[in-house]
Protein backbone atom coordinates (compact mmCIF):
# COMPACT_ATOMS: atom_id res chain seq x y z
CA UNK A 1 0.00 0.00 0.00
CA UNK A 2 1.49 3.62 -1.02
CA UNK A 3 1.60 6.69 1.81
CA UNK A 4 -1.83 7.56 -0.33
CA UNK A 5 -3.44 5.48 0.31
CA UNK A 6 -2.81 5.33 4.43
CA UNK A 7 -3.76 9.12 3.94
CA UNK A 8 -6.60 8.30 1.98
CA UNK A 9 -7.84 5.37 4.78
CA UNK A 10 -7.30 8.16 7.20
CA UNK A 11 -9.12 10.80 6.09
CA UNK A 12 -12.09 8.73 4.45
CA UNK A 13 -13.08 7.14 7.24
CA UNK A 14 -12.62 10.35 9.86
CA UNK A 15 -14.75 12.31 7.74
CA UNK A 16 -17.12 9.97 6.23
CA UNK A 17 -17.33 8.80 9.97
CA UNK A 18 -18.27 12.34 10.83
CA UNK A 19 -20.55 13.45 8.16
CA UNK A 20 -22.60 10.03 9.21
CA UNK A 21 -22.57 10.83 12.79
CA UNK A 22 -23.61 14.02 11.88
CA UNK A 23 -26.38 13.03 9.61
CA UNK A 24 -27.52 9.95 12.23
CA UNK A 25 -27.42 12.63 14.97
CA UNK A 26 -30.20 15.02 13.03
CA UNK A 27 -32.71 11.92 12.59
CA UNK A 28 -32.35 10.97 15.56
CA UNK A 29 -32.70 14.37 16.74
CA UNK A 30 -36.00 14.36 14.23
CA UNK A 31 -37.20 10.98 15.12
CA UNK A 32 -36.79 12.13 18.74
CA UNK A 33 -38.75 15.16 18.50
CA UNK A 34 -41.74 13.61 16.18
CA UNK A 35 -41.98 11.13 19.52
CA UNK A 36 -42.02 13.68 21.90
CA UNK A 37 -45.14 15.82 20.39
CA UNK A 38 -46.53 12.10 20.25
CA UNK A 39 -46.37 10.94 23.19
CA UNK A 40 -46.81 14.27 25.04
CA UNK A 41 -50.07 14.62 22.56
CA UNK A 42 -51.23 11.07 24.56
CA UNK A 43 -50.26 12.04 28.14
CA UNK A 44 -51.93 15.22 28.07
CA UNK A 45 -55.20 14.05 26.74
CA UNK A 46 -58.17 14.16 28.90
CA UNK A 47 -59.20 10.84 30.61
CA UNK A 48 -62.03 9.12 28.79
CA UNK A 49 -65.70 10.55 30.22
CA UNK A 50 -67.54 6.69 29.76
CA UNK A 51 -70.23 7.98 31.96
CA UNK A 52 -71.19 9.86 28.95
CA UNK B 1 -31.53 28.26 12.90
CA UNK B 2 -28.12 29.49 14.16
CA UNK B 3 -27.15 25.94 14.90
CA UNK B 4 -27.89 25.28 11.70
CA UNK B 5 -25.62 28.13 10.22
CA UNK B 6 -23.02 26.31 12.38
CA UNK B 7 -22.91 22.95 10.47
CA UNK B 8 -23.18 24.61 6.84
CA UNK B 9 -19.78 26.84 8.41
CA UNK B 10 -18.56 23.96 9.80
CA UNK B 11 -18.78 21.70 6.53
CA UNK B 12 -17.04 24.60 4.44
CA UNK B 13 -14.65 24.94 7.04
CA UNK B 14 -13.66 21.66 6.82
CA UNK B 15 -13.92 21.58 3.01
CA UNK B 16 -11.63 24.42 2.88
CA UNK B 17 -9.13 22.44 5.49
CA UNK B 18 -9.24 19.36 3.60
CA UNK B 19 -8.24 20.58 0.35
CA UNK B 20 -5.26 22.56 2.47
CA UNK B 21 -4.20 19.44 4.25
CA UNK B 22 -4.61 17.31 1.50
CA UNK B 23 -3.26 19.44 -1.81
CA UNK B 24 -2.30 22.43 -0.65
CA UNK B 25 0.57 22.18 1.97
CA UNK B 26 3.79 20.31 0.21
CA UNK B 27 4.58 16.66 1.68
CA UNK B 28 7.26 16.29 4.39
CA UNK B 29 10.40 15.34 3.69
CA UNK B 30 11.03 12.88 5.27
CA UNK B 31 7.86 11.21 6.19
CA UNK B 32 6.23 12.10 3.14
CA UNK B 33 2.34 12.29 2.13
CA UNK B 34 1.95 10.09 5.35
CA UNK B 35 2.48 13.15 7.68
CA UNK B 36 -0.59 14.42 6.13
CA UNK B 37 -2.89 12.15 8.55
CA UNK B 38 -1.26 13.98 11.04
CA UNK B 39 -4.23 16.79 10.72
CA UNK B 40 -7.01 15.21 10.84
CA UNK B 41 -5.17 12.69 13.72
CA UNK B 42 -4.08 15.65 15.86
CA UNK B 43 -7.16 17.53 15.71
CA UNK B 44 -8.85 14.10 16.61
CA UNK B 45 -7.27 13.42 19.59
CA UNK B 46 -7.79 17.51 21.06
CA UNK B 47 -11.39 17.31 20.58
CA UNK B 48 -11.32 13.95 22.14
CA UNK B 49 -9.65 15.56 25.26
CA UNK B 50 -12.07 18.50 25.24
CA UNK B 51 -15.10 16.01 24.95
CA UNK B 52 -13.99 14.44 28.10
CA UNK B 53 -13.29 17.35 29.92
CA UNK B 54 -16.57 18.83 29.56
CA UNK B 55 -18.05 15.33 30.68
CA UNK B 56 -15.92 15.50 33.87
CA UNK B 57 -16.54 19.00 34.24
CA UNK B 58 -20.40 18.66 33.79
CA UNK B 59 -20.30 15.54 35.85
CA UNK B 60 -18.91 17.60 38.64
CA UNK B 61 -21.30 20.45 38.18
CA UNK B 62 -24.25 17.91 38.16
CA UNK B 63 -23.02 16.67 41.62
CA UNK B 64 -23.07 19.94 42.98
CA UNK B 65 -26.11 21.24 41.42
CA UNK B 66 -28.25 17.80 40.19
CA UNK B 67 -29.17 19.80 37.34
CA UNK B 68 -30.12 17.10 34.66
CA UNK B 69 -28.89 19.39 32.21
CA UNK B 70 -25.77 19.36 33.06
CA UNK B 71 -26.18 15.40 33.01
CA UNK B 72 -27.27 15.96 29.20
CA UNK B 73 -23.98 17.51 28.54
CA UNK B 74 -21.69 15.33 30.11
CA UNK B 75 -23.45 12.39 27.72
CA UNK B 76 -22.66 14.44 24.93
CA UNK B 77 -19.06 14.89 25.49
CA UNK B 78 -18.77 11.46 25.81
CA UNK B 79 -20.26 9.78 23.28
CA UNK B 80 -18.75 12.45 20.85
CA UNK B 81 -15.32 11.81 22.79
CA UNK B 82 -15.67 8.39 22.32
CA UNK B 83 -15.89 8.94 18.31
CA UNK B 84 -12.98 11.41 18.43
CA UNK B 85 -10.92 8.91 20.00
CA UNK B 86 -11.49 6.21 17.86
CA UNK B 87 -10.93 8.54 14.76
CA UNK B 88 -7.62 9.55 16.47
CA UNK B 89 -6.59 5.94 17.25
CA UNK B 90 -7.82 5.32 13.04
CA UNK B 91 -5.40 8.60 12.07
CA UNK B 92 -2.46 7.30 14.38
CA UNK B 93 -2.88 4.01 12.77
CA UNK B 94 -2.87 5.07 9.01
CA UNK B 95 0.13 7.48 9.88
CA UNK B 96 2.09 4.78 12.06
CA UNK B 97 2.71 1.85 9.18
CA UNK B 98 3.79 3.95 7.09
CA UNK B 99 5.80 5.62 9.33
CA UNK B 100 6.90 3.36 12.05
CA UNK B 101 6.67 0.20 10.04
CA UNK B 102 3.71 -0.88 12.10
CA UNK B 103 -0.12 -0.41 12.52
CA UNK B 104 -0.28 -0.59 16.56
CA UNK B 105 2.37 -1.61 19.56
CA UNK B 106 1.06 -1.82 22.88
CA UNK B 107 4.46 -1.70 24.65
CA UNK B 108 3.64 2.36 23.39
CA UNK B 109 2.47 3.86 26.38
CA UNK B 110 0.42 6.88 24.50
CA UNK B 111 -1.37 4.04 22.90
CA UNK B 112 -2.13 2.03 25.34
CA UNK B 113 -3.31 4.75 27.91
CA UNK B 114 -5.41 6.12 24.62
CA UNK B 115 -6.72 2.57 24.22
CA UNK B 116 -7.44 2.63 27.94
CA UNK B 117 -9.27 5.90 27.79
CA UNK B 118 -11.55 4.50 24.61
CA UNK B 119 -12.71 1.55 26.71
CA UNK B 120 -13.40 3.79 29.92
CA UNK B 121 -15.67 5.89 28.08
CA UNK B 122 -17.53 2.96 26.22
CA UNK B 123 -17.57 1.79 29.95
CA UNK B 124 -19.18 5.04 30.82
CA UNK B 125 -21.98 4.89 27.84
CA UNK B 126 -23.17 1.69 28.55
CA UNK B 127 -22.97 2.13 32.56
CA UNK B 128 -26.01 4.75 31.35
CA UNK B 129 -28.01 1.94 30.39
CA UNK B 130 -28.01 0.77 33.84
CA UNK B 131 -30.70 2.11 35.11
CA UNK B 132 -33.98 4.41 34.17
CA UNK B 133 -33.90 6.52 36.95
CA UNK B 134 -32.47 9.98 36.03
CA UNK B 135 -31.12 10.89 38.80
CA UNK B 136 -29.28 7.67 39.79
CA UNK B 137 -27.76 7.42 36.26
CA UNK B 138 -26.80 10.89 36.23
CA UNK B 139 -24.98 10.47 39.50
CA UNK B 140 -23.38 7.57 39.13
CA UNK B 141 -22.13 8.69 35.43
CA UNK B 142 -20.78 11.64 36.87
CA UNK B 143 -18.79 9.73 39.23
CA UNK B 144 -16.93 7.30 36.39
CA UNK B 145 -16.74 10.18 34.00
CA UNK B 146 -14.98 11.98 37.02
CA UNK B 147 -12.88 8.99 37.67
CA UNK B 148 -12.19 8.33 33.79
CA UNK B 149 -10.66 12.10 33.44
CA UNK B 150 -8.11 11.23 35.48
CA UNK B 151 -6.43 9.44 32.20
CA UNK B 152 -6.90 12.75 30.36
CA UNK B 153 -3.61 13.99 31.18
CA UNK B 154 -2.08 10.69 31.84
CA UNK B 155 -2.74 9.85 27.92
CA UNK B 156 -1.09 13.89 27.22
CA UNK B 157 2.12 13.62 29.24
CA UNK B 158 2.45 10.27 28.73
CA UNK B 159 4.95 10.82 26.14
CA UNK B 160 6.76 12.66 28.44
CA UNK B 161 7.07 10.73 31.09
CA UNK B 162 7.94 7.11 29.50
CA UNK B 163 9.58 6.14 26.06
CA UNK B 164 7.72 4.90 23.74
CA UNK B 165 7.34 4.81 19.19
CA UNK B 166 5.30 8.30 19.58
CA UNK B 167 6.75 10.99 19.49
CA UNK B 168 6.90 13.93 22.00
CA UNK B 169 4.63 17.03 21.77
CA UNK B 170 5.39 19.36 18.32
CA UNK B 171 3.76 22.80 19.21
CA UNK B 172 1.76 22.26 22.98
CA UNK B 173 4.75 21.65 25.07
CA UNK B 174 5.04 24.94 26.90
CA UNK B 175 8.80 25.64 25.80
CA UNK B 176 8.23 25.02 21.88
CA UNK B 177 4.35 27.06 21.68
CA UNK B 178 6.29 30.05 20.51
CA UNK B 179 9.07 28.16 18.20
CA UNK B 180 7.45 24.78 17.13
CA UNK B 181 9.39 22.45 15.70
CA UNK B 182 7.36 21.67 12.79
CA UNK B 183 7.23 24.34 9.57
CA UNK B 184 4.73 26.81 9.66
CA UNK B 185 2.91 25.76 6.31
CA UNK B 186 2.20 22.33 8.61
CA UNK B 187 1.13 24.56 11.67
CA UNK B 188 -1.04 26.36 9.82
CA UNK B 189 -2.92 23.70 8.03
CA UNK B 190 -2.99 21.88 11.58
CA UNK B 191 -4.08 25.44 13.16
CA UNK B 192 -6.90 25.27 10.18
CA UNK B 193 -7.94 21.66 10.73
CA UNK B 194 -8.53 22.21 14.74
CA UNK B 195 -10.58 25.17 13.84
CA UNK B 196 -12.81 23.44 11.42
CA UNK B 197 -13.07 20.72 13.39
CA UNK B 198 -13.70 22.44 17.01
CA UNK B 199 -16.46 24.06 15.14
CA UNK B 200 -18.09 20.42 13.89
CA UNK B 201 -17.15 19.20 17.27
CA UNK B 202 -19.70 22.32 19.01
CA UNK B 203 -22.44 21.58 16.46
CA UNK B 204 -22.56 18.04 17.19
CA UNK B 205 -22.36 18.74 21.05
CA UNK B 206 -24.80 21.59 20.86
CA UNK B 207 -27.56 18.58 18.84
CA UNK B 208 -26.37 15.63 20.90
CA UNK B 209 -27.20 17.59 23.84
CA UNK B 210 -30.80 19.00 22.46
CA UNK B 211 -31.01 15.01 21.91
CA UNK B 212 -30.46 14.15 25.44
CA UNK B 213 -33.22 16.50 26.39
CA UNK B 214 -35.38 15.52 24.17
CA UNK B 215 -34.73 11.51 25.04
CA UNK B 216 -35.12 12.45 28.84
CA UNK B 217 -38.27 14.68 28.27
CA UNK B 218 -40.12 11.38 26.13
CA UNK B 219 -38.91 9.30 29.31
CA UNK B 220 -40.71 11.67 31.60
CA UNK B 221 -43.51 12.04 29.26
CA UNK B 222 -43.78 8.13 28.71
CA UNK B 223 -44.09 7.48 32.57
CA UNK B 224 -46.55 10.47 32.64
CA UNK B 225 -48.79 8.52 29.55
CA UNK B 226 -48.66 5.46 31.63
CA UNK B 227 -50.00 6.95 34.88
CA UNK B 228 -52.55 8.61 32.99
CA UNK B 229 -53.77 5.41 31.06
CA UNK B 230 -53.77 3.64 34.32
CA UNK B 231 -56.00 6.58 35.65
CA UNK B 232 -58.44 6.50 32.11
CA UNK B 233 -58.61 2.07 32.80
CA UNK B 234 -59.36 2.92 36.81
CA UNK B 235 -62.28 5.63 35.85
CA UNK B 236 -63.45 3.45 33.15
CA UNK B 237 -63.32 0.19 35.52
CA UNK B 238 -65.61 2.10 38.11
CA UNK B 239 -67.91 2.96 35.43
CA UNK B 240 -68.53 0.07 34.27
CA UNK B 241 -68.88 -1.90 37.07
CA UNK B 242 -72.38 0.14 38.32
CA UNK B 243 -73.76 -0.76 34.94
CA UNK B 244 -73.34 -4.11 35.54
CA UNK B 245 -74.55 -4.08 38.90
CA UNK B 246 -77.60 -2.30 37.36
CA UNK B 247 -78.06 -5.30 35.22
CA UNK B 248 -80.89 -7.83 36.08
CA UNK B 249 -79.96 -11.40 37.05
CA UNK B 250 -80.84 -13.88 34.74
Amino acid sequence: MSDAAFVFAGYGVILGGLGLYAVLLVRRLRAARDASLRIRGEADAPPIDVAR
Amino acid sequence: MKTRILGVVALIAVIGATIDGLLLVPADLHQGDAQRVMYVHVASAWLAYASFGVTALAGLGYLWRRDLRLDAVALAGAEIGVMFTAFAIWGGMMWGRPVWGVFWQWEDPRLTTTALLLALYVGYLLLRRLTDDPARRAARAAVVGLIAAVDIPIVHFSVIWWRGLHQGPTFIDPAKLLDPSAPPLFVLALLAMLGAFTLVWVYLMIRRYQLARLEWQIEEDTRLGRVNAARRAASAGSAVAPAAAEEPAR
